[in-house]
């Protein structure tokens, strides 16, 4: 602790207890919510009662950028052109990321797939958990109290709002995940993408695909 | 128009809780995405980092347990990152690890260097 | 620890609301379905959330349920479920039907 006290760099802003603070958003002049402040102010006492370093700090951030959409749609996209992946991934959902070097910690990954039959969507309905080592952090949608009170009870309803019609001979599964699993939908392929690299196929894959309240885009003609 | 929470319980009492809203009547539902702010991921790390291994100064169950017992009226008018942060104060003064007047002790200081030295 | 249950077996939520941190939401209990996976044991959140160590671990099991058995007023396809993970303290077993219902 003492050394980042020695070694602050005066072209940061710090405060008295001399950590060295990189500037959150200089162009922000709006006066602090009393939430920032708070939050900013534990961190301030965690680091100084040596109970979290700056580098945790740092490189948590590090990791919560890195956590997006995007890493979902390549396990989405590999489990299409791979039926090996996609069985691992089906089975243990854990082991199979790892082969993306994505870490879900201590939540157990379940990847639910989506059929001809069958249409699967999630929700947490007493909090707001989501894998967000393969997602990101959730929308505000997920995380909204009309979200998480109506989907349960009318799930077509709330898919129709979102755009997503669901055809009466397909069975709506909710998975109201409460526990320690997380919670992954693997989309159906669209038609019409034979022979498509990874890559391409990544990209028709969305976050709202894999919460399952949108089906992947169907390929535009060239 | 929201699910009708507020005549519902905090976790200290039997019943259905202000948080349970699974299946409650609800309008509907805004699309629209919001980036998080910077301290907003902010609690976030700092949330996980305290509940590392090794650390364990406060696991999931207990954050949940405090967003439960905050009262409806809290929890209605904080927005999701607000009641984690809430939910971390209450947790970490309840555990002996934060003192709640050095913490507004601290809090002055920093709400004196944003206006002073800017974010 | 009591009996496990196996995939298939018809089981019951305890129709109880104790104060305190639950993850058994309020719209399951009392309500029956059928277990559809086993996913393991974990430490009990109600205890957890206090700061005790949860242990002994408890089995958590992810129980299918009929939508239309859930709502009254379901409006969706009959075959729609919500499916929930429930730990094993708060089900109960139902004897089967002669019919046999399946998942």
């Amino acid at each position: 602790m003492n050394d980042e006290r020695e070694h602050h760099d005066h072209h940061h802003g710090h405060d008295h207890a001399g950590h060295a603070h990189p500037p959150l958003q200089p162009d922000d002049t709006s006066p602090p919510n009393n939430y920032e402040v708070t939050i900013l102010a534990i961190r301030d006492l965690l680091l100084d009662k040596g109970i979290l370093s700056a580098e945790q700090v740092r490189r948590g951030l590090e990791t919560l950028d890195s956590w997006e959409p995007s890493r979902g749609a390549e396990i989405v996209a590999r489990a299409w052109v791979d039926p090996a992946f996609k069985k691992r991934l089906l089975a243990d959902g854990n082991a199979a990321v790892a082969d993306f070097a994505i870490d879900m910690g201590s939540a157990k990954l379940t990847v639910v797939e989506n059929t001809e039959t069958v249409h699967n969507v999630i929700v947490c309905t007493l909090c707001s958990c989501y894998p967000r080592p393969v997602l990101g952090l959730p929308p505000d949608w997920y995380r909204s109290k009309n979200y998480r009170a109506r989907v349960v009870r009318e799930p077509r309803q709330v898919l129709r709002e979102f755009g997503t019609h669901i055809p009466d001979d397909v069975t709506v599964r909710v998975h109201d995940s409460l526990a320690d699993l997380r919670y992954l939908v693997l989309p159906r392929r669209s038609a019409g993408t034979e022979g498509w690299s990874e890559e391409r196929l990544a990209a028709l894959v969305t976050r709202d695909c894999m919460v399952g309240v949108a089906n992947p885009e169907k390929p535009r003609a060239a | 128009m929201e699910p009708d929470n507020t005549k519902f319980t905090s976790a200290r009492e039997p019943g259905r809780g202000y948080h349970d809203l699974g299946g409650l009547d609800g309008g509907p539902i805004d699309p629209a995405v919001t980036q998080a702010k910077p301290w907003e991921k902010l609690s976030v790390v700092v949330g996980n980092a305290l509940g590392q291994k090794g650390k364990r100064l406060i696991c999931t169950d207990e954050v949940r347990r405090t967003r439960e017992e905050m009262g409806a009226e809290l929890y209605n008018r904080l927005g999701y990152f607000e009641k984690g942060i809430e939910s971390l104060r209450r947790l970490l003064i309840e555990k002996g690890v934060i003192d709640a007047k050095e913490l507004e002790r601290r809090m002055g200081e920093v709400a004196r260097r944003i206006e002073e030295d800017g974010r | 620890m009591s009996e496990a249950f196996a995939p298939g077996d018809t089981v019951r939520v305890s129709a109880v609301n104790p104060p305190g941190h639950r993850r058994t939401p309020f719209y399951i209990r009392g309500k029956q379905g059928v277990i559809e996976r086993v996913c393991g044991e974990f430490a009990n959140p109600e205890e957890l959330g206090y700061g005790f160590d949860g242990l002994p671990k408890k089995r958590l099991y992810r129980v299918r349920f009929r939508q239309k058995d859930v709502w009254p007023d379901y409006k969706g396809d009959p075959n729609d479920t919500v499916d929930v993970d429930i730990y094993e303290h708060w089900l109960s077993p139902v004897a089967k039907p002669k019919s046999g219902r399946k998942i």
